[in-house]
């Protein structure tokens, strides 16, 4: 049995009705002493409320059915874990769960939660709220969105109560890194949701018109009021189950204040303008305007680094068969051979790219790992310079030849030429489609960059297979590799070169698949790292995706406010929501 | 009585013909709701067709339109997939926000176009008339994208209005004149954007029709017995010009409607504008139709309130009745 000691509650702080009173919870008689987690962040002052923009509006609160960011970004406030990923370190601690144990097998994990804990209207939390969440969260029916992340080795993980503060899960067969699978799995209420999942009408529970009194969360914001178009706003929780090293009761702001703008424009004037108090995921565009106020300006900008996005160029690798594009099958010949795809990479000007699509603001890219996420690189990838030569040397040995005048044709004297798909929505994107188009004719290789809209997009990289060549960028949400299954699994449906395979469609596809799923059951972290490095190889090597940079995450908040400290995962800037405060506020914009 | 009702008649087909038309074309383009969720590399293709199923997504398009049908008539307007809602329930709060900043702008552009095109016809030819029409070619021909951002980095230079949003965060703690003061402060930027598009087109026609109607013999024949020019031009000409104005009325109100959604868009109105773009890029069926609708029914009304004028103020209207 290995014991995961808590490592943030320090010298036994069980601090009880004393810190219950500094909050202002309602105080009873005989307050059950709660089991607080102490932050050890900067003691920070309570009060104010903090304005943030957001790309469009929310569409629910309720946080097994919403599957859009945005809504995502505020329900994020409203509730808990047992067990969180550290935004900061990316390591899995407590949160709910005071502590949690592994059985040597890596198969049953048995938590021990938190005594004392209250929802945010009240009632209290035990072993049955979470039995409860996991029945939800796992129901076909109830279209949850962490379902298909709790069900392990085809099976759902089984949850069981083993007294009001123990509950044990058991897994079909060993998940490395299991606990991550905690992370954002939020903990319902069952005095409020059980009546709605019963008759079947989770979906019709929590939506925006549903009065404040009838929801409840562990998250250290509860909500307050929506008006349509307008704004969202939360309120804090005074049973919030955090306290800061002084007793004082998380979170320390009063509100969130959340208001749709749905121009990046906008958006950044509002900002400049101390309207909005914190920024995240700013365009490069923006950053630079913004930056160019200097020292001066009463914000902060913060430049993270890369994170998790990667994007990249990929051919149509799919069996098209005896299918309506033979134009496209043709192509493949030249598509199917690794040495096209690394001369391309080689003539690629990744560097152009960051300096012109993101103004320095993003890492050149060889392989699917960005920089931002620490744990998981490989770092033995090689990044080859770009050259010209080398690149017609590839293709030279492929059997390509040039023409008098440049233009490359194949061993057949077919023109080599194709089209670049990408969606139209996407500025950056489009830029670098564009770039590589540029790159692309320096070896004679005449190149169309199409955009389509995203939706319409996807019909053709998913259903018809109607295209030769994309240029498209995913994110890991949690840095991962179990999370992009679907994406390295030749049977994956993000598999996006040639998805849902029956059987792997190259042997270096089959070896993934195995290193995939042996990395997924291995639970020493060292063993497990050395099956996701080789996997980075393999994809390097091969090149089914065409890497060209990771985006940097780019922030930014008004300097008056204290213990902003943005990270590289997702939420960058309001994964600490609860120990941000306001150590003095600009005059302009909202008091 | 017979015309109004015709005229409602009409209104209800044209109703009919957009649904259906809209429904075509929203179903026809490519990509669905669910699209984006395919790229998420966390969610099953299990998970998708799930929710395709609950969603009635792979129904054939009669059907589907039957069943949008049946929940019109249950006064719901279908169901956004987005907002997992009746359409209704989003549509009506937008709807009036929208109103709020298309009718106070309508009015005013018109209360600013007359004067300014009147005065500019009976001073045809003169420098006012050259610098009046320069103007509003100047206008006409930025466009209201333009406008609108334009504005906006006013707005953050000198601090004098608010960036977009219709409220400010705290506005439930003001009271009720600061409230309203506040409602003012941030309808001024994206109803003058609204004015400044929509002012040259009424203001040149308000000129050309004053210009036909000081040409015409009885105004010639009131200023040679000594009527004085502004009387004759604001009490007589105005009211025989008024015809083609008033039907100008309901075209103004299109053209309104449809810069309000760009407007809206770029200054975070909450208003149809941006939740229509939303709807349009995720493919939520049911909420398109639902703002499409919407808008055609303030076209309509728009136009009916300016038929309705016509009947009033011109006999020849009535006459054809009869």
């Amino acid at each position: 049995m290995k014991r995961v000691v808590e490592r943030l509650l320090t010298p036994a702080l069980l601090i009880a009705v004393a810190c219950a009173a500094v909050a202002g919870a309602p105080q009873r008689a005989a307050v059950r002493a709660e089991d607080l987690l102490v932050s050890r962040a900067e003691i920070g002052r309570p009060g104010g409320q903090l304005v943030i923009n957001q790309h469009a509006e929310p569409k629910t609160l309720n946080p097994v059915t919403a599957v859009d960011s945005v809504s995502g970004e505020v329900i994020k406030n409203t509730i808990a874990d047992l067990i969180h990923v550290n935004r900061e370190t990316q390591r899995a601690e407590p949160a709910l769960a005071k502590a949690w144990t592994m059985s040597s097998d890596g198969r049953r994990y048995t938590v021990t939660l938190r005594q004392g804990l209250r929802f945010s209207d009240g009632d209290p939390f035990d072993a049955d709220d979470v039995v409860f969440s996991f029945r939800v969260h796992l129901d076909e029916k109830a279209h949850s969105g962490q379902r298909d992340l709790l069900t392990i080795g085809g099976q759902p993980i089984a949850v069981r109560k083993i007294d009001q503060h123990t509950v044990q899960f058991d897994l079909a067969e060993p998940r490395a890194g299991a606990e991550r699978l905690f992370d954002g799995v939020a903990i319902l209420p069952r005095h409020l949701l059980e009546r709605f999942h019963t008759e079947g009408r989770l979906a019709d529970a929590w939506g925006l018109s549903t009065p404040a009194a009838q929801m409840a969360g562990l998250g250290p914001f509860r909500f307050k009021e929506y008006v349509p178009g307008e704004r969202l706003v939360l309120e804090r929780n005074p049973y919030y189950w955090k306290a800061d090293r002084s007793g004082t009761r998380l979170p320390y702001l009063d509100r969130l204040v959340f208001m749709p703008v749905t121009s990046d424009d906008a958006q950044t004037m509002r900002f400049q303008s101390g309207e909005a108090d914190i920024a995240s995921k700013m365009t490069a565009a923006s950053f630079d305007v913004l930056a160019k106020a200097g020292q001066a300006a009463p914000y902060k900008l913060v430049d993270l680094g890369a994170g998790l996005d990667y994007s990249f160029l990929f051919f149509n690798l799919n069996d098209l068969g005896s299918s309506k594009l033979p134009d496209t099958a043709r192509k493949q010949g030249w598509f199917r051979q690794v040495a096209f795809r690394q001369a391309i990479s080689l003539a690629i000007d990744r560097e152009a790219i960051v300096r012109l699509v993101y103004r320095g603001h993003a890492t050149p890219l060889w392989g699917h790992v960005p920089p931002g996420n620490k744990v998981w690189i490989n770092r033995s990838i090689p990044q080859p310079a770009r050259s010209l030569d080398r690149a017609r040397q590839l293709l030279r040995a492929a059997r390509f030849s040039s023409k008098p005048d440049g233009t490359l044709v194949d061993q057949r004297g077919d023109l080599v030429e194709f089209s670049i798909v990408t969606n139209a929505g996407n500025s950056e994107r489009v830029q670098m489609a564009t770039i590589i188009q540029d790159d692309l004719r320096q070896l004679g290789i005449n190149v169309h960059v199409v955009t389509l809209e995203l939706r319409a997009l996807v019909d053709r990289l998913l259903k018809t297979h109607d295209y030769e060549a994309c240029v498209l960028g995913l994110g890991n949400a949690d840095g991962n590799p179990n999370t992009e299954m679907n994406v390295w699994l030749s049977s994956g449906a993000t598999h996006l070169w040639s998805p849902e395979q029956s059987r792997p469609a190259t042997p270096w596809e089959a070896e993934i698949d195995t290193l995939m799923r042996r990395q997924l059951t291995t639970l020493d972290p060292t063993a497990r790292k050395r099956l996701y490095d080789k996997v980075q190889e393999l994809v390097a090597q091969n090149l089914p995706f065409i890497f060209l940079v990771s985006p940097n995450v780019l922030v930014g908040a008004d300097k008056g406010l204290g213990n902003f400290r943005p990270a590289v995962l997702d939420p960058h800037t309001l994964w600490n929501v609860e120990e941000l405060f306001w150590r003095q506020k600009r005059s302009s914009g909202t008091p | 009585m017979r015309y109004l009702s015709r005229r409602l008649a009409h209104g209800f087909l044209v109703l009919a013909g957009v649904s259906v038309l809209s429904f075509v074309f929203v179903a026809l383009a490519p990509g669905e709701f669910l699209n984006e969720m395919r790229l998420d590399p966390r969610i099953s293709p299990e998970m998708v067709a799930a929710l395709r199923d609950r969603y009635g997504l792979d129904q054939p398009l009669p059907l589907k339109y039957l069943h949008w049908l049946q929940s019109v008539v249950r006064g719901e307007l279908g169901f956004s997939f987005a907002y997992d809602r009746p359409v209704a329930a989003l549509l009506w709060p937008r709807a009036r926000n929208t109103l709020l900043l298309t009718v106070p702008a309508t009015l005013a552009a018109w209360l600013i176009a007359v004067p300014i095109g009147a005065w500019s016809a009976s001073q045809r030819g003169r420098w006012p008339d050259r610098v009046c029409a320069g103007t509003t070619t100047a206008l006409l021909t930025v466009p209201e994208l333009l406008l609108a951002l334009g504005l906006l980095v006013v707005a953050v230079r000198t601090g004098y209005f608010p960036i977009g949003g219709m409220r400010s965060a705290a506005f439930a703690e003001l009271r009720e004149w600061a409230k309203v003061k506040d409602l003012a402060v941030h309808l001024f930027l994206p109803a003058s954007a609204l004015i400044l598009v929509n002012l040259p087109v009424l203001i040149r026609h308000v000129r050309s029709s004053l210009i036909d109607v000081l040409a015409a013999p009885f105004i010639q024949g009131a200023h040679a017995r000594g009527v004085p020019p502004r009387r004759l031009l604001f009490r007589d000409a105005l009211r025989a010009a008024s015809n083609p104005l008033i039907s100008l009325l309901g075209l103004s109100i299109a053209g309104l409607l449809s810069t309000s959604l760009v407007v809206e868009a770029v200054m975070s109105w909450p208003g149809l504008g941006p939740l229509l773009l939303e709807a349009i890029a995720a493919r939520d069926l049911h909420l398109v139709i639902g703002a499409v609708m919407c808008s055609t029914l303030f076209l309509l009304a728009g136009n009916l309130v300016a038929d309705a004028l016509l009947y009033l103020s011109d006999p020849r209207v009535r006459a054809d009745q009869v």
